[in-house]
């Protein structure tokens, strides 16, 4: 049982990254329906500055802070310069921030270079526990307790403040908040920079998970983001972390199985989801 | 007045074409003008779909390596011969369409995001398929053939792709201003009233779409006959990238404007390649594309050509 | 007679349809004033250029003397205009109590106060205070809708068609409470049953074709036959 527990502790981090960048997406698209197709580059973007600030510094918090600020930053400027003047108009926000992701990408190349960078855990996170048979990597568990509790503090933001009720509010019906005397472009600008910030979180995060990090890795969790969007609904917050679980779960476990074809199952479900129930497995209903 | 005039500089400009590989002999030129063609070939259909129907493909790069693959992969397992290329063209095209239209038929009636993200998560399939078939692909490496002997000539290349990329302006052309093109701009101007009008968007919707793939994939075909040699790069998003590039900053739903992004793209592409050997800076060209492409979205939809014609609209107004 | 609100020569266009064609008229503070007028006249057009909506691409709105066409809309509503849509505009998976709370812009004792009056008025949004938006009746609906647009503490309320699709003992309700709620706030209404219109306004503006065509005190077209025959297509 022992692979069993690995492969799901596994699959359970993965799942928590993926629900990083998820959560803000569909944040934003819920709120916004704006589709940022950039969000990846604000996970790569978390992922270089947070571990050049843990270099730095040499205090793995510092780093995470920094690549939290970081990733708010560009949002509060993307949001402000970018999605704001092209507002309503589908077609125009998927170019956009598809070529900003391009940008976003071979701009970090050009900060620190083509090559890849190594990352690892600071020393309290580093290594294993042992309970008998069964070896637990401190720094899976790490990544597994910082995504619940960034859910549970979403959550918690979402259904029992004022700010949240008004992005509930607003993903249900824009135009009636702002009928009710509420500036919506206020709350765009925040709900994008949060996740502008949850998705740099996830950067940082991933880099001492996985070992290494590169310009690229960006575009990669972001496929998968998008497959989770859609099938924990694109609108569902509490949906998208179901969904990053059943999808860092199966792809964990294919990995083992079936390397070959992980990827192409999740892309597939992605196509059927979208085909079939495009509200998603848990999402809203009407 | 105004037509009769761009048709004039179209022909010059044709004929100009027709004559560089008999007065200038650069090899280098020859081999990029092709590129060109063959890449305006490619943004053209791209154009199709995003300037005229407004819908936006993230997945063109899927057609594009389907006809890239295909005529290698008769060419190396049968024979180099003309017949195989006429079958291995006529193979690109049924698939292409096949796939477009399928595609088309479950998404087209969903929203532009849907329909964005759906053709990323085919076109990455196709990706990793290219990746994990060995036997047929040979994988990230690819695999070299060898063409008819027609076609080696580098020159008789050269004039067979100008000729196609003006046939196909000329196609593109005329669909969009025959009865069936008409309905589609309206598409783009107004759906929902076309729709009202009883015409069955999403039918017409699939048929260009349908074109669109098939153009790409025949594109797809000359690429890596250019080559002779096809690898998994050939379903890459640069290639999705570079259409996309090339048919903002040329200027969408001009058609005119997808020839000269594709010619901007691939001559900046070939000049800032060989600049890079002096400094790195120029190795990263792409975010300088980049960025007009995102001011370009923003400020200049129409693109270059779009400007143009609004430009000198308005001195005719005067 | 107060003016309140005046439109000049209001123009709006959705898309490339030229919805709103030239409409003017005034509001006096403490009345209700209806717009009437065939289906797709302009009338909720009117309302959403008046809430900033559909902005109004020429003429001029003016709300106690200032301008206020080129706001954006929730900057209106900070003027004190609340706003009940034709589809009411209710959270659906919200609950009545969080539909009112996303109103109240400022707990204190007076929203305290208005909450209560009008929760008096309808009990029923009492009764389902925690329930879902959106498994109200129609009835209750509307009532929400008012009763959001009334708790605070605004001057001018847009109310569009309130009556339609509810069973007549609801539309009584209704009107009873628009006529309490006149009261204290001055109201324009956007409404298609007559008999409503007649008995609660006190002056009128027909829209035909996206113009103001017809205006009057209420009394006289509950008068003049032929002019309800003409603009309204009722006797």
């Amino acid at each position: 049982m022992e692979l069993f527990f690995n492969l799901t502790l596994n699959g359970l981090a993965t799942g928590m990254l993926i629900f990083l960048l998820a959560a803000g997406l569909t944040l934003i698209f819920g709120l916004m329906d704006v589709l940022n197709f950039a969000h990846g580059g604000l996970f790569a973007w978390g992922a270089y500055s947070g571990t050049w600030i843990y270099a730095s510094t040499g205090s793995f918090f510092i780093g995470i802070m920094g690549a939290v600020a970081t990733g708010m930053l560009l949002g509060w400027i993307i949001e402000k310069w970018m999605i704001k003047p092209v507002y309503g108009n589908h077609v125009q926000q998927i170019l956009i921030t598809l070529g900003l992701m391009l940008v976003l990408s071979e701009l970090l190349k050009v900060v620190w270079g083509p090559n890849q960078i190594s990352a690892s855990p600071p020393d309290v996170l580093k290594g294993s526990w042992v309970i008998g048979d069964i070896i637990i990597i401190k720094y899976r568990v790490f990544i597994i307790a910082v995504g619940l509790l960034i859910f549970l503090i979403v959550q918690y933001i979402l259904k029992r403040t004022k700010i949240g009720l008004v992005v509930r509010a607003g993903v249900m019906n824009k135009e009636m908040v702002q009928s009710l005397g509420i500036n919506i472009h206020k709350v765009f600008m925040l709900v994008f920079m949060v996740g502008a910030g949850m998705a740099a979180l996830g950067g940082v995060l991933v880099g001492p998970y996985s070992g290494v990090i590169h310009a690229g890795m960006g575009m990669e969790f972001a496929i998968l983001a998008f497959i989770v969007v859609v099938i924990g609904g694109m609108r569902s917050f509490p949906g998208s972390i179901l969904a990053a679980i059943l999808v860092g779960l199966s792809g964990s476990f294919m990995a083992y199985y079936v390397p070959d074809l992980s990827l192409a199952v999740n892309m597939l479900l992605m196509a059927v989801v979208l085909i079939f129930r495009p509200k998603g497995l848990f999402g809203l209903k009407g | 007045m105004n037509k009769n005039r761009s048709m004039f500089m179209y022909g010059i400009m044709i004929l100009f074409l027709l004559v560089i590989p008999f007065v200038y002999d650069s090899r280098t030129l020859l081999i990029l003008l092709t590129q060109v063609f063959i890449f305006a070939i490619f943004a053209m259909s791209y154009d199709l779909l995003l300037g005229y129907i407004g819908i936006v493909s993230f997945g063109h790069a899927m057609f594009f390596g389907i006809g890239a693959y295909t005529i290698g992969i008769f060419m190396k397992r049968f024979e180099p011969t003309m017949s195989y290329l006429f079958i291995a063209l006529l193979v690109t095209i049924l698939l292409t369409a096949i796939i477009s239209f399928f595609i088309g038929l479950l998404t087209l009636r969903l929203k532009s995001h849907f329909y964005a993200m759906l053709t990323l998560a085919f076109s990455g399939l196709f990706l990793v398929l290219a990746e994990k078939w060995r036997t047929m692909t040979y994988g990230n490496d690819g695999f070299t053939f060898r063409v008819p002997d027609f076609l080696k000539d580098r020159t008789e290349f050269y004039l067979i792709c100008l000729v196609l990329m003006v046939l196909v302006f000329l196609v593109l052309r005329r669909f969009i201003h025959s009865p069936l093109g008409r309905v589609i701009l309206a598409i783009r101007e107004n759906e929902q009233r076309t729709e009202s009008l009883g015409y069955n968007v999403l039918h017409y919707k699939i048929i260009a779409s349908v074109v669109s793939g098939v153009i790409a994939g025949t594109s797809g075909m000359l690429y890596s006959i250019s080559l002779r040699f096809v690898n998994t790069s050939v379903f890459s998003m640069d290639i999705t990238l570079d259409a996309l590039l090339m048919t903002i900053i040329g200027g969408v739903g001009t058609l005119v404007g997808a020839i000269i992004g594709s010619g901007l793209i691939e001559f900046a592409h070939h000049w800032l390649t060989e600049m890079a050997k002096t400094h790195w800076i120029f190795e990263r060209w792409i975010i300088f594309f980049g960025i007009i492409y995102i001011l370009a979205v923003m400020f200049f939809p129409q693109g270059i050509v779009g400007t143009l014609k609004r430009l000198r609209w308005r001195k005719d107004k005067k | 007679m107060n003016v309140q609100l005046r439109l000049n020569e209001i123009e709006t266009y959705i898309g490339q349809y030229h919805i709103l064609q030239g409409i003017s008229f005034e509001v006096n503070r403490g009345e209700v004033t209806v717009l009437l007028g065939r289906n797709g006249a302009g009338k909720t057009t009117t309302l959403r250029t008046m809430m900033g909506l559909n902005p109004a691409s020429k003429g001029v709105i003016e709300l106690n003397g200032e301008q206020i066409h080129r706001y954006p809309t929730y900057t209106i509503a900070q003027k004190g205009i609340g706003y009940v849509p034709e589809d009411q505009g209710i959270f659906p998976e919200l609950t009545v109590e969080e539909n009112m709370k996303v109103a109240i812009k400022k707990e204190n004792e007076e929203t305290s106060e208005r909450q209560d009056y009008i929760l008096d008025l309808f009990p029923d949004l009492k009764k389902y205070w925690k329930r879902n938006g959106g498994l109200l009746s129609g009835g209750q609906k509307q009532m929400l809708s008012i009763a959001r647009a009334y708790v605070n503490n605004n001057k001018l309320l847009l109310i569009d068609e309130p009556s339609k699709g509810l069973a007549p003992i609801m539309v009584e309700k209704v009107m009873e409470s628009i006529l309490q709620m006149k009261e204290k706030t001055t109201i324009v209404l956007v409404e298609q049953n007559f008999r409503m219109a007649s008995t609660i306004g006190d002056h009128f503006y027909i829209i035909d074709d996206g113009k103001t065509v017809q205006n009057g005190r209420m009394n006289v077209l509950r008068e003049n036959e032929e002019m309800r025959r003409k603009y309204l297509g009722i006797a």
